[in-house]
């Protein structure tokens, strides 16, 4: 059963009084522990067919089925909390809070979900943080940060509630090519580690080519679902 | 409920330090609370203390807790005076009935009757006195008492007067030089001047003895009416039972003389008025420079004081005149030595030294004034042990006019320098049922007595002429012949001079109580429980129909009273425009700070944060600011109302401030309503104002998050 469905997803924005269609019936599924990469030219529906897995914007046609819940039936708190207890967020701008530690920010989705002793939190959050390396900066405030080391903490905030979808939308956008890749690489550890199913959109082929499977959008309609050595293959190319 | 712990615990973590980020912010934001409560705090206080010192002014001089008046009267009752002079009031005809039923309403302690009124006064003037103390001299004289006493006292009070008539010839002949002799007076204005002319010549004086009653006739009729100083006052005065009066306010107390003996006529008057308007220029000036003096004005720089000085040496005549020449001896030879001046100078010399005071001689020539001349001379137009005479318009519209006896001033204690309350005397209720015109029940029942004697019959207006002139048979009415029997039309009871016999009579409290008022004050056991009270009065009102209304003593005091409700409005008013202006500029600060937060917002809410933690925190922000800043302005102010008290209280500037701040100066106290009032001012004005940016934040959706422009 795959962990998350699109079946014939239409989302259309207002611009004024015109109507501007984002996403065209779409239909699509994730499967679990997929590191899938969604591809295309800005403007394509990347960020929007993002925003209807992470549950923070509804279809204006179709289905979206995130774990076993229909997003079209649940009340905003009801969203919301699944966004807290099923997926994690990665940015392209990082979006740590900004007057919080290393620790606090990554500890924050924990906070919010409550149910951990302040022990068991501060070792899970201290775990996170040594996997993606940043543990030596845990005291520090975001702005002492680089921006790749920022996107780690970001990246440990994504995964510290043990999600099972990290959603990421162009996380490698405002880095260095470098810095970009080594993100990618620690993605790809998280999802290879935990299983944790990674979807990202970026428009970066080098980036695409560590993806498992990529789905390419254009013009807001699916255009293609490439399967992972023919990704793979392309970006070795 | 950990879990729920834990989110309070960051909720308030992340408000904090979202504080201490934006320090000026947080600052301006902080100012304007602080500012705004201090104000409420400071304000509040000294309204309050204004408030507690107007109710002591007027429920302790003259309004008690609750007063009643004629429910017909054309005006509202107005204690202290009107824009329009005394109150309109309809009079209560039977005040005993009205005290006996009021008496019973459960918390009423007592009920004084009271009428309050303006009269004239006559002072007479220098001239009357000095010719009175002549004529005294001289029918002792004239009666064959013979002693060097008398003989030197006619001596010194004869050459006073002839100094007198000296002055005035003076001042009078410099009057025509400049005056038109051609005017319509002239022929009165010219036997003015020969008599003066005369008055003022050797043979008149040398002659005087001749004929002493025709000399002293010649200088009371046709010289002493042209010195025209103070011919009458106004006075001010209560009508009341005295002794209740005295029982019901506790403020009034006589400082000089003594109280009206009980149930005897007389009058006290208000010692304010007396410094005002019956003491001596020279000598008020000089206590006004003192008093001015020891608020810290100069002379050497305050215009005002420069011209008081001046106007002391233009009043050295009233002080000569005053002075016949034994005392003016007496005066020289301690002005002398005291001044340092040389043997042989004159009075008037030394009086121009006297008072030609600057900073560095005042305190000893004030002293010296007091000490030398003061007791030499009457310093008071009236004074204390006086028989004065008091007219006034009475109510059906004639002049009426009584003798009463100034038994002493009078004044309310820390209010003694209002004029205000300290304008006012209190007289007895009789004296003035005689000025109202109002018949007491002895003079409608001596009117009865005469009008049978007599035969007079009361003849109906409508009636009166058919009444008077018959209407038909005869045009010659029947007249009663008959003797008049003067005792009888006196009253056998009463034989001999009835005049000195009212000052000395002592009346019952019925009679006292028998009869008109205008009004009546009620003072009450338990003063807390006016509202219920003053409903328990109306009720016993209404059943015994007594037609009278209530009035509490705020609204009894009218003008005076209406000035804390002003104050108030003022404040209020201030304080509105002060936060509404806050309102503004907190909530425009808010929606800025929320607008630059949207994407950290949209990433909590992304990340899985109820809208309702959004909104909690960005109020608990705001309350926090509230809170602190608050709390930090109602300290301040408290420093600021304590400060205030250190430095000797808000001066009363003018004569309302005294009456209502209830002395020289208002000691504001910080009570704890105002310091609670304005932490929920500041608390609800902060959270109102944060209310629209909190609904801002709550649209911010997760999808912020996600925007990539940065």
């Amino acid at each position: 059963m795959p962990i998350v469905s699109l079946e014939n997803v239409s989302k259309d924005y207002m611009l004024g009084k015109t109507v501007v269609p984002a996403l065209r019936d779409v239909t699509l599924s994730i499967d679990r522990g997929e590191f899938l990469s969604i591809a295309g030219p800005s403007g394509s529906g990347k960020t929007t067919l993002l925003n209807l897995v992470g549950c923070v914007d509804t279809p204006t046609a179709g289905r979206v089925v995130v774990g076993d819940q229909d997003t079209s039936t649940l009340s905003e708190r009801e969203l919301t909390e699944l966004r807290l207890r099923t997926l994690g967020f990665i940015f392209q701008s990082f979006n740590l809070v900004s007057v919080l530690s290393v620790f606090q920010n990554v500890e924050f989705p924990l906070l919010l979900q409550g149910g951990l002793a302040k022990k068991e939190r501060a070792a899970r959050v201290l775990e996170l943080l040594e996997a993606v390396g940043i543990a030596a900066h845990a005291r520090h405030r975001p702005s002492e940060l680089s921006g790749g080391q920022r996107q780690r903490v970001a990246i440990a905030r994504a995964l510290v509630t043990r999600p099972a979808i990290v959603l990421a939308d162009e996380p490698t956008a405002n880095l260095d090519s470098a810095t970009g890749e080594n993100i990618i690489d620690l993605m790809k550890e998280m999802n290879r580690r935990d299983g944790t199913t990674f979807i990202f959109s970026t428009h970066d082929p080098k980036v695409m080519a560590h993806a498992s499977a990529i789905v390419r959008i254009a013009d807001g309609r699916l255009a293609a679902r490439e399967a992972v050595d023919a990704a793979a293959a392309a970006g070795r190319r | 409920m950990a879990g729920r712990r834990d989110r309070v615990r960051i909720l308030l973590r992340i408000a904090f330090r979202n504080l201490l980020a934006s320090k000026v912010r947080t600052g301006i934001l902080g100012a304007i609370i602080l500012v705004g409560s201090l104000i409420v705090v400071v304000g509040s206080s000294v309204l309050d203390s204004i408030d507690r010192g107007m109710r002591t002014s007027i429920q302790g001089s003259l309004g008690g807790h609750l007063q009643v008046y004629d429910a017909r009267s054309e005006g509202a009752l107005e204690l202290y005076g009107g824009l329009r002079g005394e109150s309109l009031l309809e009079p209560i005809e039977d005040f005993a009935r009205v005290k006996a039923v009021l008496s019973k309403v459960p918390n009423v302690k007592q009920v004084v009757p009271m009428g309050i009124d303006q009269a004239m006064v006559a002072t007479g003037n220098t001239f009357d006195v000095a010719l009175a103390r002549l004529r005294d001299d001289a029918r002792r004289l004239e009666a064959g008492e013979d002693s060097p006493g008398v003989r030197s006292g006619y001596a010194a009070h004869l050459a006073h007067l002839r100094r007198m008539v000296g002055l005035l010839h003076q001042e009078i002949a410099q009057a025509r030089s400049i005056a038109d002799l051609g005017g319509r007076d002239a022929a009165d204005r010219k036997r003015e001047w020969e008599a003066l002319q005369r008055a003022d010549t050797a043979e008149f004086w040398d002659g005087f003895d001749r004929d002493r009653y025709a000399n002293l006739e010649f200088l009371e009729n046709r010289v002493a009416p042209l010195a025209m100083d103070n011919a009458f006052t106004f006075l001010r005065y209560v009508g009341t039972d005295v002794d209740a009066f005295f029982r019901a306010f506790p403020l009034a107390e006589v400082i000089q003389g003594e109280r009206i003996p009980p149930g005897q006529r007389g009058i006290l008057i208000g010692k304010q008025f007396a410094e005002e308007w019956l003491k001596l220029k020279n000598a008020r000036r000089l206590d006004q420079i003192k008093e001015r003096r020891d608020r810290g004005k100069r002379i050497a720089k305050d215009e005002e004081l420069q011209r008081w000085v001046r106007e002391n040496r233009s009043g050295i005549r009233d002080i000569l005149l005053k002075l016949d020449p034994v005392k003016a001896e007496e005066v020289a030879r301690e002005l002398r030595p005291a001044l340092g001046a040389a043997e042989g100078e004159p009075l008037e010399a030394l009086l121009g030294r006297l008072f030609a005071t600057t900073d560095e001689n005042f305190a000893r020539h004030y002293e010296l004034f007091y000490r030398s001349i003061a007791p030499r001379l009457r310093l008071y137009q009236i004074d204390v042990g006086d028989t004065i005479t008091i007219k006034a318009p009475s109510k059906s519209g004639y002049f009426s006019s009584i003798n009463v006896k100034v038994y002493g001033f009078l004044q309310f204690k820390g209010i003694e320098k209002s004029g205000i309350a300290g304008m006012m005397s209190v007289m007895d209720m009789l004296s003035f049922r005689d000025l109202y015109g109002y018949l007491t029940r002895e003079k409608a029942e001596e009117i009865k007595r005469l009008k049978a004697t007599m035969g007079a019959r009361e003849v109906e207006r409508d009636a009166a002429e058919e009444a008077l002139f018959g209407a038909g048979n005869t045009l010659v009415g029947e007249s009663k012949a008959g003797r008049i029997d003067e005792r009888a039309l006196v009253g056998p009871e009463r034989p001999g001079a009835p005049a000195a016999d009212l000052a000395a009579r002592v009346y019952t409290q019925d009679e006292i109580d028998g009869g008109v008022a205008l009004n009546a004050a009620l003072i009450l056991e338990d003063p807390g429980k006016l509202r219920a009270t003053a409903r328990d009065v109306r009720a016993a009102i209404e059943r015994e129909k007594l037609g009278l209304k209530v009035v509490d003593w705020q609204e009894a005091a009218g003008l005076v009273g209406q000035f804390v409700t002003l104050l108030r409005v003022v404040l209020f008013t201030a304080v509105l425009i002060f936060f509404a202006i806050a309102l503004v500029i907190i909530n425009n600060a808010m929606v800025m700070a929320t607008l630059q937060r949207v994407k950290e917002i949209g990433t909590m809410r992304a990340l899985g944060t109820q809208r309702r933690f959004v909104v909690a925190m960005l109020l608990v922000e705001i309350a926090a600011v509230g809170i602190v800043f608050g709390l930090g302005g109602a300290v301040l102010g408290a420093g600021a109302v304590g400060l205030i008290r250190v430095a000797g209280g808000i001066p009363a500037v003018t004569d309302l401030l005294y009456f209502v701040f209830s002395g020289p100066a208002l000691f504001p106290r910080l009570g704890a309503m105002p310091v609670g009032v304005s932490l929920a001012i500041v608390l609800a004005v902060a959270i109102l104002s944060a209310l629209y940016p909190a609904v801002i934040a709550m649209r911010v959706t997760p999808v912020e998050a996600m925007s990539s422009e940065d």
